[in-house]
């Protein structure tokens, strides 16, 4: 097996000349796990990183890139999309997301992508070269059910994907990067968390108010719920290693089993102190892994999600207020205030038609407090290592994929155009539809 | 006529015999409203009128006397905007509604002020506002009136003797009529005043919960354009008419249109407020309409900017005593806004603010119905600083000056209408018992109170459908 993919690898090397080999020239190297340097090569080789350094001989018939006056990044990594499984969300047909069901973990997001999505090349000129694809999506991933959907607690696995790729087999860096739990919320019925907008409130209000002695006896059902999925799953785990007789397999159990093994994390999202608090209470009882997704307040839940180390994923920065007496920066200055409390976080941007807005989102909390070198981790090393592939992704390091791109300045300013993008070692060409577009009305007469 | 006077004369026969058509309450204590009160006087009744009322007063032969010793006498109270009478319009019993209810009725309970288009309003789903969409503005709530409907005994029960009743279903649901709450066998008979203005509704905001109906206006933009549109058709259908009428000899006869018809026999209309930019707005409307306005609503009258600006438009306004109440039982770390927080602490106190800054005002019910309700309703302004006898007089003199009919009630005086509430205790006191009421001079007891519980909270903003 090995051997195959050695001489696959020589085929493909000798071919094409390696198309995933390249040296880049007299660049300014921003590593981001370490201090930059510049005016120094990086040598790719075989889709790796082979070397950063002054003085660096080509080998042969490697192309050289000229990187006079421009900076070289690791590729920046979105933490919460649903690319590849939606196209356009209003188009039921190109909705791949949200399969039904209340408790599904053998679920796949990798199976569904669709490596000729549009929103891809959009996404990877912009430098993004990875991003984590969601089963559920993300936008409705805040509440127990929501949406008007059945009730689901588990929506399945996420993948960590490159944004380029021929098939999905291709793009895949891990096809199981956390299980997707839609944690209950202890709130109104269909709240996600969020304050419920008053006039709607209003309607439910009266004789229609829901109690919180109400509230709290449906959400105490369905954290018992999950949890009696939880022990089967174990239950299950103990028939397999005891390899009993009649012992059948199950895709849903089976596909517990690293989370149960603490390999891979539950990734739940949580907009308010309490629920975060709950999540983790949950995820301890359970001996389980676990990231929060999507917090709009940390709170009294920072300190608890610095003692237990746990990750966060932090949304949209470039958004609203949750309520209308809130600070206009309340979005902005999360970030800052995750950083203050010491909490290892990342960004997502969970809105698939703006993953490409993902560096603004992070430059947005550096104007709110968060320092620069912060936020470039926060989309680069630190979502690498919360999905775990904190080895092959994320920073510029001898033997990490090569994703890079090549930028005229800091990829946080606006003004900052994108020369190159390697996926892999790849160059990938920089159009999309909207260039493509551009291009077309640019030229009008 | 000679067959008619035995008729009457038999009628004041069974009259007397069921209810005693001349009455004197004696020694009581006297609420006039509209003069000092008198501590130890004496009203008389006759014929469904107030004869006399004072201190000294000799109790006519014949008539039924009732010793008000330690009683309190006032004049019956008047729920200045209603729907009671027309039971299609009564808000659903506690306990049903909201969620589960079915998509055609959203909304909370139909309070006058928050009335969707339900059962009986003919609307169709528009296409523009040639088809008139939600208007029924030819309709008299006197012509609707149901004596059956069981709320005219519950409302009386908590002394409330008129009410002013709308069909309060559309943006233009149709004139009101002042009714008096009597258990009459004819509708008719309980008719104080047939039309007294017309009342306007709008809905705030498109989208789900919006609108009368489908269709146009289902924004606010949309509800304003139609109004004012409204408004010009009716002026140039009237100047057609009168054309017309000056001289019909070679002139198309113009169309006949119940809904300007409606419209310009209104002689005035409701408008709802309850945000200080509503009321602003509202008044402006109303002065750019050239229509006398009453404004209804003012859940946030208790704003500082609130009764300056009524006050320099001079509009009589009704306030909801729906106050906005804190939810049972809350999620302890549920979102409020400042704003419903603010309208929970502060909304009883927009009556006595308005009392002080001379704006004419009256109380309404505002969906209320239980006795024990509207009670500590009014109690509740009282805590807040209304003075008790300003509290007595928005629901007594004040409606009755507003709706134009002081004339003939509002107050305990020689000729007016006898609707009277006579109590132990001072009306609106937690342990005062009303004893009986009047309402053109008939005597009721007061029902029995209902079992405990069944109160519902408020509603999220009376004069707006949601």
């Amino acid at each position: 097996m090995k051997l195959l993919g050695i001489l696959i690898g020589c085929g493909l090397a000798a071919g094409a000349a390696s198309n995933n080999s390249v040296l880049i020239r007299g660049a300014d190297v921003y590593p981001v796990t370490s201090a930059p340097v510049k005016g120094v090569s990086i040598l790719v080789l075989d889709g790796k990183i082979a070397e950063i350094g002054a003085k660096i001989v080509v080998p042969k018939g490697v192309r050289v890139v000229d990187g006079k006056g421009l900076r070289v990044y690791p590729g920046m990594i979105d933490s919460g999309t649903e690319l590849g499984l939606s196209e356009i969300e209003m188009i039921r047909e190109t909705v791949d997301t949200g399969e039904l069901g209340e408790f599904m973990p053998q679920l796949r997001a990798l199976a569904a992508v669709n490596p000729d999505s549009e929103h891809f090349a959009v996404v990877r000129i912009a430098g993004i070269t990875s991003v984590m694809t969601f089963p559920a999506g993300t936008g409705g991933g805040e509440g127990g059910g929501g949406r008007g959907r059945p009730p689901q607690y588990i929506s399945g696995q996420a993948a960590l994907i490159h944004t380029f790729g021929r098939t999905w087999e291709d793009m895949a860096v891990s096809g199981s990067a956390a299980v997707q739990v839609r944690f209950p919320i202890l709130g109104p019925p269909g709240g996600r968390g969020g304050p419920v907008p008053e006039n709607i409130a209003g309607l439910a209000g009266e004789t229609g108010a829901v109690t919180f002695t109400e509230m709290t006896r449906t959400y105490q059902q369905e954290v018992a719920k999950l949890a009696d999925f939880f022990d089967e799953a174990r239950r299950y785990q103990k028939a397999k290693a005891a390899n009993l007789p009649g012992f059948v397999r199950d895709l849903k159990y089976e596909a517990m089993l690293p989370v149960l093994d603490g390999k891979l994390p539950v990734a739940i999202a949580a907009a308010t102190p309490r629920s975060i608090h709950d999540a983790i209470q949950f995820a301890e009882k359970q001996n389980v892994k676990i990231v929060i997704m999507q917090p709009r307040e940390l709170g009294s839940a920072a300190a608890e999600l610095k003692a237990k180390n746990i990750p966060v994923i932090l949304g949209r920065v470039l958004a609203l207020p949750r309520g209308q007496d809130d600070p206009y920066d309340q979005a902005f200055t999360l970030p800052g205030e995750a950083y203050k409390a010491g909490i290892k976080f990342a960004f997502g941007t969970f809105d698939n038609q703006f993953v490409r807005n993902l560096p603004y989102q992070a430059a947005t909390a550096v104007a709110f407090g968060l320092p620069q070198e912060e936020a470039l981790k926060a989309i680069t090393i630190n979502p690498a290592q919360i999905w775990g592939a904190g080895d092959q992704l994320g920073s510029l390091e001898k033997d990490k994929s090569a994703d890079l791109m090549v930028t005229t300045g800091d990829p946080l300013e606006i003004q900052t155009q994108v020369k190159h993008v390697f996926i892999r070692g790849q160059e990938i060409e920089l159009s999309s539809k909207q260039t493509r577009l551009y291009d077309k009305y640019l030229n009008r007469q | 006529m000679r067959k008619l006077v035995p008729a009457l004369l038999l009628l004041c026969a069974w009259a007397i015999a069921e209810n005693p058509r001349t009455l004197a309450i004696r020694n009581a204590k006297i609420v006039t409203v509209s003069g000092p009160v008198i501590d130890k006087g004496t009203v008389v009744v006759r014929n469904g009128l107030i004869e006399a009322v004072g201190e000294n007063l000799a109790v006519p032969a014949g008539a039924w006397v009732i010793d008000g010793e330690g009683m309190t006498v006032y004049p019956g109270l008047i729920d200045s905007l209603s729907t009671v009478g027309i039971p299609s319009l009564a808000p659903p019993p506690a306990g049903r509604g909201g969620r589960g209810q079915t998509t055609t009725t959203p909304a909370p309970p139909p309070s006058p002020a928050t009335a969707p288009a339900t059962a009986a309003a003919p609307v169709t789903p528009a296409k523009g506002p040639e088809d008139r969409p939600a208007t029924t503005s030819w309709i008299l709530a006197a012509n609707e009136i149901d004596p059956s409907d069981h709320r005219i005994e519950s409302v009386r029960s908590a002394g409330f003797t008129t009410t002013v009743t709308f069909p309060a279903r559309a943006i233009f649901g149709g004139q009101g009529s002042i009714i008096d709450l009597a258990s009459a066998e004819r509708a008719g008979e309980m008719v104080v005043v047939p039309a007294v203005g017309q009342y306007l509704a709008v809905s705030r905001g498109g989208g789900m919960f919006g609108g009368f109906g489908a269709g146009f206006p289902n924004a606010l933009m949309g509800y304003i354009a139609y109004i004012r549109q409204i408004y010009l058709d009716a002026e140039h259908y009237k100047l057609l008419k009168e054309a017309y009428a000056h001289s019909p000899r070679g002139m198309e006869r113009p169309p006949y249109d119940r809904a300007l018809e409606g419209v310009l026999e209104s002689k005035r209309i409701l408008l709802p407020a309850n945000r200080v930019v509503e009321m602003d707005r509202m008044l402006r409307f109303a002065a750019e309409l050239q229509q006398p306005v009453i404004l209804y609503g003012m859940r946030e009258a208790y704003r500082p900017e609130a009764a300056p600006l009524l006050k320099k438009y001079g509009s009589p306004v009704l306030v909801s005593m729906h106050w906005s109440e804190a939810p049972r039982d809350p999620d302890p770390e549920a979102y409020r806004t400042m704003r419903s927080l603010e309208n929970i602490d502060q909304g009883p106190a927009a009556p006595g603010l308005l009392q002080k800054a001379g704006v004419p005002f009256a109380l309404y019910s505002d969906g209320l119905d239980q006795p024990r309700e509207l009670q500590r309703a009014v109690k509740k302004a009282i805590d807040a600083g209304l003075a008790r006898q300003d509290a007595i007089r928005a629901l007594t003199l004040s409606p009755a000056e507003i709706y134009g009919v002081a004339d003939r009630m509002g107050s305990i005086e020689a000729g007016k209408i006898a609707n009277l509430v006579v109590t132990k205790g001072d009306l609106f006191d937690d342990h005062t018992q009303i004893e009986m009421i009047f309402v053109d001079g008939k005597q009721y007891k007061p029902a029995p109170e209902p079992p405990a519980g069944g109160g519902r909270g408020a509603t999220e903003e009376p004069g707006v459908s949601q």
